[in-house]
């Protein structure tokens, strides 16, 4: 049965393999739409290879270019520090002693060459302004004396653009008298005549290694080329400068590092693709990131229809569910928090085996489960053909705690199906058990009462018409029974309908014989008139005792049990037996409190009659016979001992069955039909009590011991 | 004037030994195979005396029947059932019918005969006056030997030839127990043990009908009965 019902675990095992299975493939699907996504999107910037040229004049790259990061923050220029710019601080470029710059200021580069000047840069864009900062690393900081005019005889930035408009070369400076907001100057060759260019905003102050510069720049400002230039004083005396250390080669219009902006045509093939729950990045080839749309958090990739918009569920059901089952499930679902970081992400480049392959050519998809969180992110990258070469690749990501979400609710949606069901089929099992083995139960009952404690058949089974086996069980034991009863009536008339049969003849030789002995009184005749009629009279006595059982069994089915005291009928039988049997001795042993029983005092006496015929039958002479009655916890105990021949060991049991006779050939001058002691049985039956008859322990002789219960109401 | 005995018995061999027995005696007898060649004659006449067996036949019970309709027709009718059923059960069945003794076909026949004889002499005393000599005394009951009539306390208590031999037996020699056996040969009667039990048990009841208080029966375990006339002295 355990074994059975442990199958039905394996329904909701199926369910969850099933479910396992459906996210596998929703996982696949999504993994595909991601996939056709990016290959969509790479599809619409194939064969444009202007799109990723756009903000660059430059037909390749080189080192004076200037990378210029979008910054999706606002950044503070008067706080005295960078970390406002925090992680974007990583894609700095450093500059150093090999990018030094020999200028009309520093003519001799070998000259007086200073490796402690370096600095390093960091260009972004952010809402129409290009932000920079420099961290200079200087040993001696010299600044502006407060009465020059000079601009350029201290330590100083210079900043070299093309114009926006007639993309002229402009000049910058900005040599500030101490720590301070800038005052940045626009100055011709020579650094000679300077004047004030207000749209150049930002602070200058001195850190550990020497000082830092933010500033900013409005886009507007800008032609295609920018470069910076930080130019050292070390000797406040003579103020010449000593090294310079800028981001291109040579300060004219050519060699100026050109701008990498995000491109808008970009921007807005991306923005079309930009609604579909995923984070979409357009990457250059050297996995930079050009473009990107959507966050990660929300970029769910399924849209899923909010179930609280549903009809108004059970208030104890949902509490049922938020604090019993939903606990219970979340052991062992995991539910992934839209709160996490990613951590590889940046806004600025991208990395992964995925844009890897893809800038290799091969489109493909990833899978990546974030740190310390159960988020599992999808991300897709297609490359961007142009003329058989790679120019990029399109990265899209998705997160997979939609589909976990919505894997989540079947699986709480089956758990609770399932819990239903095996509520709903334990139930039904238990009902269907119990009422089966009651229904057994009741048949045992009934079955165990057929036969009762005399061993007779008392009651019948009563069949039920359920047409189940338990029906079909009781019909059949009523059969069994009904016949057993018709065979058992059978048997135990045999005797009595037999002796019955036989009397008649016996009474017609018995009459006839008289008849004889009346009418012919022949002296001779006579003689064998008289063997005849000795004959007859011991056929006479067997039938008597043949049906003696029976008639005592149909009187006790009659006779109603009364208290008697026990103590009192068996002196008075012993003082019969020594009337009855002058020649035998009997020595009587009996409890002197009294002993009462629920009984029929003849029947008492007529055991007792045919216990003490036995036992002087098997007595040998001049023993005496012992009659014993005491009363033992709730029984009362009837031994009647004998010295004589040892009953023969397989006899015992089967001594009081009827027709058991063990005489001895030799004695058998009186009919013996071994009824004697199975009466005494039926009548120690009829009590409630056992016989036994054992071989006496302490000489050679038989005792035969009855218990009967005491008598109580 | 003859008596006339009416035997019904379905067992030829036994019912003619029983009429040849009877017929010696001097008694005209009549028998019958079934209960309606029975019937029939005893609608024409009635016998002196009745001897019926319970089982006649095909009807396992007509002799009851016919016992009934004899009881009807005559209320003075000597019924004997002499039948070979000696259990407790039929026994009382045919004495409650009516009848006036019940016999089971074990009896010896000078039995039977005395017991016939004893019915027809009480047929004969019941309008005479009893002799002393035939009477007995014991307290408040008397026996009329010579018509088997008891009267307790001056009523009488209609006892059946067995059981009157059985009251007379014990109450003869008050005070001695009389076994089971004594008192089968006392009654003249042969069945076993228990049916002697049932037989003083009914006795008892037939005396406790007149007087409530009777207790002179009294039984001695494993030994028999005796007349009690201690406690009748007390009273």
């Amino acid at each position: 049965m355990v074994f059975l019902s442990s199958f039905l675990l394996v329904i909701p095992w199926l369910g969850y393999q099933y479910i396992l299975e459906m996210e596998q493939v929703l996982r696949r699907g999504q993994e595909q739409i991601v996939l056709g996504t990016a290959q969509a999107l790479a599809t619409a910037l194939n064969e444009r290879p202007e799109l990723f040229d756009e903000g660059s004049y430059s037909p390749a790259r080189r080192s004076e270019d200037l990378y210029v990061y979008p910054i999706f923050s606002a950044l503070a220029l008067d706080d005295g520090s960078l970390t406002d710019w925090n992680e974007y601080q990583q894609y700095e470029v450093t500059f150093g002693d090999k990018d030094q710059l020999r200028t009309q200021l520093n003519p001799s580069r070998y000259y007086s060459r200073d490796e402690t000047l370096s600095f390093r840069n960091m260009v972004g864009e952010h809402d129409g302004s290009l932000y920079a900062y420099f961290k200079v690393s200087d040993d001696e900081i010299v600044y502006r004396s407060r009465d020059s005019l000079s601009v350029h005889r201290s330590d100083f930035l210079e900043i070299t653009m093309l114009s926006k408009e007639g993309n002229e070369i402009k000049r910058y400076v900005i040599a500030p008298y101490e720590p301070e907001f800038l005052y940045p100057f626009q100055v011709a060759d020579g650094y000679s005549n300077p004047i004030h260019e207000d749209r150049i905003s930002g602070q200058w102050y001195e850190s550990n290694e020497g000082y830092e510069i933010e500033l900013q720049i409005p886009m507007d400002m800008l032609g295609d080329r920018l470069g910076f230039a930080i130019f050292d004083v070390d000797d406040e005396s003579n103020r010449y400068v000593k090294t310079a250390v800028a981001t291109y080669r040579v300060a004219d219009a050519d060699r100026l590092g050109s701008l990498r902006l995000p491109t808008p045509e970009i921007d807005r093939i991306v923005a079309g693709m930009g609604h579909n729950n995923s984070r979409i990045q357009v990457l250059d080839r050297n996995g930079r990131v050009l473009q990107s749309v959507g966050d990660i958090q929300s970029a769910t990739g399924l849209l899923l229809s909010s179930a609280s918009g549903e009809t108004p569920i059970n208030k104890y059901w949902l509490y049922m569910q938020n604090k019993i089952l939903n606990p219970l499930y979340y052991q062992f679902l995991t539910k992934p928090s839209n709160n996490f970081i990613d951590e590889l992400y940046s806004d600025v480049t991208r990395e992964g085996a995925h844009i890897n392959a893809a800038l290799e050519g091969e489109a493909t998809t990833q899978f990546r489960t974030l740190a310390y969180t159960d988020t599992r992110l999808l991300e897709a990258a297609h490359p961007i053909l142009a003329n058989g070469e790679i120019m990029g690749a399109v990265v899209v990501d998705q997160n997979m705690n939609g589909l976990r979400t919505f894997r989540n609710e079947a699986m709480e949606m089956l758990f609770n199906t399932m819990l239903a069901v095996m509520l709903i089929v334990t139930l039904g099992l238990f009902f269907s058990a119990s009422r089966i083995s009651s229904r057994i139960r009741s048949l045992r009952n009934q079955a165990e009462g057929i036969i009762g404690e005399t061993g007779r058949i008392q009651n019948t089974i009563v069949a039920t018409r359920n047409s189940d086996e338990i029906g079909d069980l009781s019909r059949s034991f009523s059969t069994i029974v009904e016949r057993l009863t018709q065979y058992t009536d059978y048997l135990e008339n045999m005797s009595s309908r037999l002796s019955h049969e036989l009397r008649t003849p016996v009474i017609v030789v018995r009459s006839s014989l008289e008849n004889l002995g009346l009418t012919a009184p022949n002296h001779e005749s006579a003689v064998y008139i008289e063997r005849a009629e000795e004959g007859i009279r011991r056929l006479n006595l067997i039938l008597t005792n043949m049906s003696e059982a029976t008639r005592l069994e149909q009187m006790l089915q009659t006779s109603e049990k009364e208290k008697i005291e026990l103590s009192k009928v068996l002196p008075g039988c012993v003082e019969g037996y020594k009337l009855a049997y002058p020649e035998t001795r009997f020595e009587l042993d009996i409890s002197p409190q009294p002993i009462f029983i629920d009984g029929v005092p003849e029947y008492i006496a007529q055991l007792l009659d045919k216990l003490i015929a036995n036992a002087v039958e098997f007595s040998y002479e001049d023993q005496s016979i012992i009659v014993f009655s005491r009363a033992l916890r709730d029984h009362a105990i009837i031994k009647v001992s004998n010295a004589g021949p040892y009953l023969p060991e397989e006899m015992q049991d089967r001594l009081f069955e009827s027709m058991i006779s063990m005489r001895p050939q030799e004695k058998q001058d009186q009919p013996h039909l071994g009824m004697g002691l199975h009466i005494a049985r039926l009548i120690t039956e009829f009590h409630g009590g056992q016989i036994r008859a054992e071989n006496r322990q302490d000489r050679e002789g038989v005792v035969i011991t009855v218990v009967v219960p005491l008598f109580y109401r | 004037m003859s008596r006339r005995i009416a035997i019904v018995e379905d067992e030829a061999a036994i019912r003619e030994n029983y009429a040849d027995v009877l017929r010696k005696q001097g008694y005209e007898v009549q028998t019958f195979a079934n209960r309606k060649d029975a019937m029939s004659a005893f609608d024409i006449r009635l016998p002196s005396l009745a001897i019926i067996d319970i089982g006649l036949e095909n009807e396992i019970d007509g002799g009851f029947n016919l016992c009934q309709t004899l009881r009807s027709l005559s209320d003075t009718l000597p019924i004997i059932f002499l039948t070979a059923r000696d259990n407790d059960f039929d026994t009382v069945s045919g004495l409650r019918m009516g009848a006036d003794d019940y016999l089971t076909k074990d009896i010896s026949l000078p039995h039977l005969t005395a017991r016939i004889a004893a019915l027809f002499r009480r047929l004969d005393v019941i309008d005479q006056p009893p002799l002393p000599e035939s009477l007995l005394h014991r307290g408040k009951l008397s026996l009329d030997i010579s018509r088997l009539t008891i009267q307790w306390d001056g009523q009488p208590v209609a006892l059946t030839v067995t059981e009157f031999w059985m009251v007379h037996a014990l109450a003869k020699f008050p005070g001695h127990v009389k076994s089971r056996q004594v008192l089968m040969q006392e009654s003249k009667i042969f069945v076993d043990g228990s049916t002697i039990t049932s037989h003083v048990k009914r006795i008892r009841k037939k005396f406790i009908l007149i007087d409530e208080d009777f207790d002179c029966i009294e039984t001695v375990y494993g030994m028999g009965y005796r007349w009690n006339i201690m406690l009748e002295t007390v009273t």
